[in-house]
């Protein structure tokens, strides 16, 4: 067997913001989590299985956000969700006998039937709805380490303003983990990358060894470090910061060759939801009528045309296949390169988005299936490795103070702060003040009291979501991500004057904590 | 990674929540220009230590004008009050028997006197500010009914870490500003002050101090080579002992070199990459651009 030069990390960042809404189906934004549990998570779980199944001894590390771990531990979204699948597998039946006259579309149509009714036994009968179980399993027999996140992924290069609701913001994350997966996380993903130094005492408090920063977080540190993104640094707090790699970043994300644009992948932007006749999939189609995705999709990326041809389930698994194959030599040269220059083995880190895998690149989760495989039995010069191991392996580390950055457009804070949202910062800063205000002049707020305060907390958390000001600058969905700012600020300020009046209208209280019940065992007092 | 920018500093850009049938504080329009104001004039660059004591000094200073004034307690007005409750119950929804109603719409103003900066990137900073009621009736008072309209606002930019501060002239008609920096991976401070437009015998001063804002540092933008660089330190983070390495080991020079030429070698290969393609969203997720790629 070959020595090994060094290590691959993947890092895959799960997350989805707080959508719940008990009070109405008409909100399109649930379908969200009901897509990525189908085209992401699921598949990653049959991955990770078929890997286990066969002997491939794999490491891959996840956050698992908490608003997101909320959601999928919640029954009313649960059941929603079956339903979801029920009417998807409803549409695919009477896809298959629509497409009966043409046999490659009809071939489509079965393998989407069989999909989604094997999400539903899956999520039913295997899962038993608790998906959360399922990746903790594989945390525990030690192939997957789960990392945590922000509370509700705020992003803290704005709200360092006021550090308390930083330590918020880390201690809810701690916290939510240590609830589902019985110990304490190791490692957080900032949200957004977003590092400030700031951040560091609170991290160290609350027992995080390690975080992923952008690149340049590593390269612009100070003072330089010697290795580059090779090695991990350690803050003079002694926060261990590991940067993501450039080179197979942009393998995967290059918009000229990058592996998601293979024609012959799955084109993400034809969808029935918008291609079928509108009496025939009125009804599964958004409630007021608007055309949107199924999740049925029969088209390939083709090439730069409008004209689509079908997709081919062989051909596309045959280009991921290709695509691991190239990155696997590409990561062989690249640490056989590095390996002459350093004197540890350098480390690879390649962080995504979870939902890449799937939902947007649909092959993805069977490229990483396909890439693991070959890492393990082509006796490259490398090993897949998490952060822990390394750091547990390697713990001498440079000390540096890692560069303030995000992962965002330029690699600062332009996506969450811009002309389009920052009219929403003084009010998360002014917010973030008076929930710091509430728990001192409250220590000891027992009943009601102590009720209110705790959604104040949460509705007071929800707002700070980085998803809301990203929505905002993106331009799609803004309606909503404005609504859900107003809300939470909205509840929050009003909550904050009945409680200092002493006039808590516990009605009001009682419907806004059934709307957002994320953290029910949040404690206010991190606010002190 | 690809990154795109598509989200520009525009010049202009009405950033207030759409007036709603339901704001009853509609009395001041919500007008907030705002503009990339660049520096003006830079105070002496020279000696670190020198300025920055100069400019603390000048804060302190004007701090304790400020505490002066506030210490004179000026009654608050009812209106004041009224003011503040009524735009308290803009926030409060209606409510109805069989289900809670809600609607709601941003707070117009907190009425408190603030400035709060933030880097948007190294080089731009995001500043906020208001001034309440409260301490634009104690400036009224001591200065004269007029003073708002006699008097031109102010940003005092405080480099803390160079030494130098420089002035913007803003406007009232705004209530945050971007502003251009000329140096990265410093400390700031913003001070909010006003200068009479002409000097009166009730107004005779050159400059009135009204608040000071948190400090910032702006994040770094290279790559931060030092040549004097004599060591390099290292911590074991499981036995928590430190060691140092000499930089005079050639091969340490060498290696790093090595190591930050392979960066510029990717600059080379994907310097043909166009980072403005469009991107296309409809599932956020982490919020990074890179995800909502169309793949087209």
């Amino acid at each position: 067997m070959q020595e090994k030069k060094g290590y691959v990390s993947f890092v895959l960042h799960a997350h989805l913001p707080f959508i719940h809404h008990p009070e109405s189906d008409d909100y399109l934004e649930e379908s969200w989590l009901y897509e990525a549990i189908s085209e992401t998570y699921i598949p990653l779980l049959t991955n990770f299985q078929k890997l286990v199944e066969e002997g491939v001894n794999f490491r891959i590390t996840m956050s698992m956000t908490p608003p997101l771990l909320s959601m999928l531990d919640n029954k009313l979204l649960q059941r929603k969700y079956i339903k979801y699948l029920k009417k998807l597998i409803e549409l695919s039946e009477k896809e298959i006998k629509r497409t009966a006259g043409d046999e490659r579309l009809n071939k489509l149509s079965h393998y989407y039937f069989e999909r989604y009714s094997n999400d539903l036994h899956l999520f039913k009968d295997v899962y038993h709805c608790n998906l959360i179980e399922a990746f903790k399993h594989f945390q525990d027999i030690g192939v997957l380490e789960i990392i945590t996140c922000g509370a509700t992924h705020g992003y803290f290069p704005i709200l360092y303003v006021n550090e308390k609701t930083v330590k918020a913001q880390i201690a809810v994350g701690v916290q939510t983990y240590e609830k589902y997966f019985g110990k304490k996380p190791r490692g957080i993903w900032l949200p957004e990358c977003g590092y400030v130094p700031e951040a560091d005492k609170y991290l160290k408090e609350f027992g995080i060894d390690y975080i992923i920063t952008e690149s340049h977080g590593i390269l612009y540190a100070d003072p330089t470090p010697i290795y580059g993104t090779f090695a991990p640094i350690v803050s003079p707090e002694g926060v261990i910061a590991f940067g993501r790699d450039i080179e197979s970043s942009r393998q995967v994300w290059s918009s000229i060759n990058g592996y998601p644009g293979d024609f012959n992948y799955r084109e993400f932007y034809r969808d029935i939801g918008y291609d079928a006749d509108y009496d025939y999939i009125k009804p599964y189609i958004a409630h007021n009528g608007v055309r949107v995705h199924t999740g049925i999709k029969y088209y390939r990326i083709t090439g730069k045309t409008e004209f689509k041809d079908y997709y081919n389930l062989q051909w596309a698994k045959d280009s991921a296949e290709r695509q691991a194959g190239h990155f696997l030599d590409c990561r062989t040269a690249q640490i056989n390169n590095l390996s002459q220059y350093m004197e540890t083995p350098p480390i690879i880190l390649c962080p995504y988005d979870a939902e890449l895998y799937g939902h947007w690149w649909y092959e993805g989760p069977y490229w990483l299936y396909i890439l693991f495989k070959k890492i393990y039995y082509d006796d490259c010069n490398f090993e897949l490795i998490t952060p822990s191991e390394y750091i547990d392996r390697y713990p001498n580390i440079q000390i540096a103070s890692p560069c303030r950055s995000s992962w965002g457009a330029n690699g600062y804070s332009e996506v969450w702060l811009n002309p389009t949202n920052d009219y929403v910062h003084r009010h998360l800063h002014v917010a973030g003040d008076r929930m710091c205000e509430l728990a001192n002049l409250y220590p000891d707020a027992k009943g009601l009291k102590k009720k209110a305060l705790n959604q104040c907390a949460r509705e007071l958390l929800l707002a700070q979501s980085s998803d809301w000001l990203f929505i905002i600058t993106n331009g799609t969905m803004v309606d909503y991500a404005k609504k859900r700012i107003k809300d939470h600020i909205g509840r929050f300020t009003k909550l904050y004057y009945q409680i200092k009046e002493n006039q808590i209208d516990e009605i009001f209280l009682k419907d806004i904590s059934k709307k957002d019940c994320v953290f029910p065992d949040i404690d206010y007092h991190i606010y002190q | 990674m690809p990154r795109k920018t598509k989200e520009q500093i525009e010049k202009e850009t009405e950033t207030k929540p759409k007036t709603t049938k339901k704001q009853t504080t509609k009395k001041e329009s919500a007008k907030t220009p705002k503009k990339v104001a660049s520096k003006k004039e830079a105070t002496s660059k020279t000696t670190t230590k020198k300025a920055t004591s100069k400019a603390s000094k000048k804060a302190n200073i004007s701090k304790a004008t400020e505490k002066k004034k506030t210490t004179k307690k000026v009654a608050t007005s009812k209106t004041n009050l009224k003011k503040a409750k009524s735009s308290k119950k803009a926030t409060t929804p209606k409510k109805k028997k069989v289900e809670i109603v809600e609607y709601y719409d941003l707070p117009y103003r907190y009425n408190e006197t603030v400035v709060k900066v933030l880097a948007q990137t190294p080089k731009t900073l995001f500043i906020y500010w208001d001034i309440s009621d409260k301490v634009r009736e104690q400036y009224k008072e001591q200065y004269g009914e007029d003073f708002f309209e006699t008097t031109k606002p102010i940003l005092k930019i405080y480099n803390d870490t160079l030494g130098y501060s420089f002035e913007v002239e803003i406007n009232d008609f705004a209530n945050s500003w971007y502003l251009h920096v000329a140096d990265s991976k410093c400390d700031y401070r913003i001070e909010l002050g006003r200068k009479p437009i002409i000097k009166t015998e009730k107004l005779n001063t050159d400059y009135i101090y009204i608040t000071m804002s948190n400090k910032i540092e702006s994040p770094n933008d290279h790559i931060l080579f030092n040549k004097e660089q004599k060591m390099v330190y290292f911590k074991n983070v499981k036995t928590g002992e430190q060691t140092a390495k000499s930089t005079n080991s050639l091969s340490f020079i060498r290696n790093m070199g090595k190591i930050y030429n392979i960066y510029d070698l990717y600059k080379a290969i994907y310097q043909d990459e166009n980072i403005e393609e469009i991107y296309d969203l409809s599932n956020p997720s982490s919020g990074n651009p890179s995800s909502r790629k169309s793949f087209l």
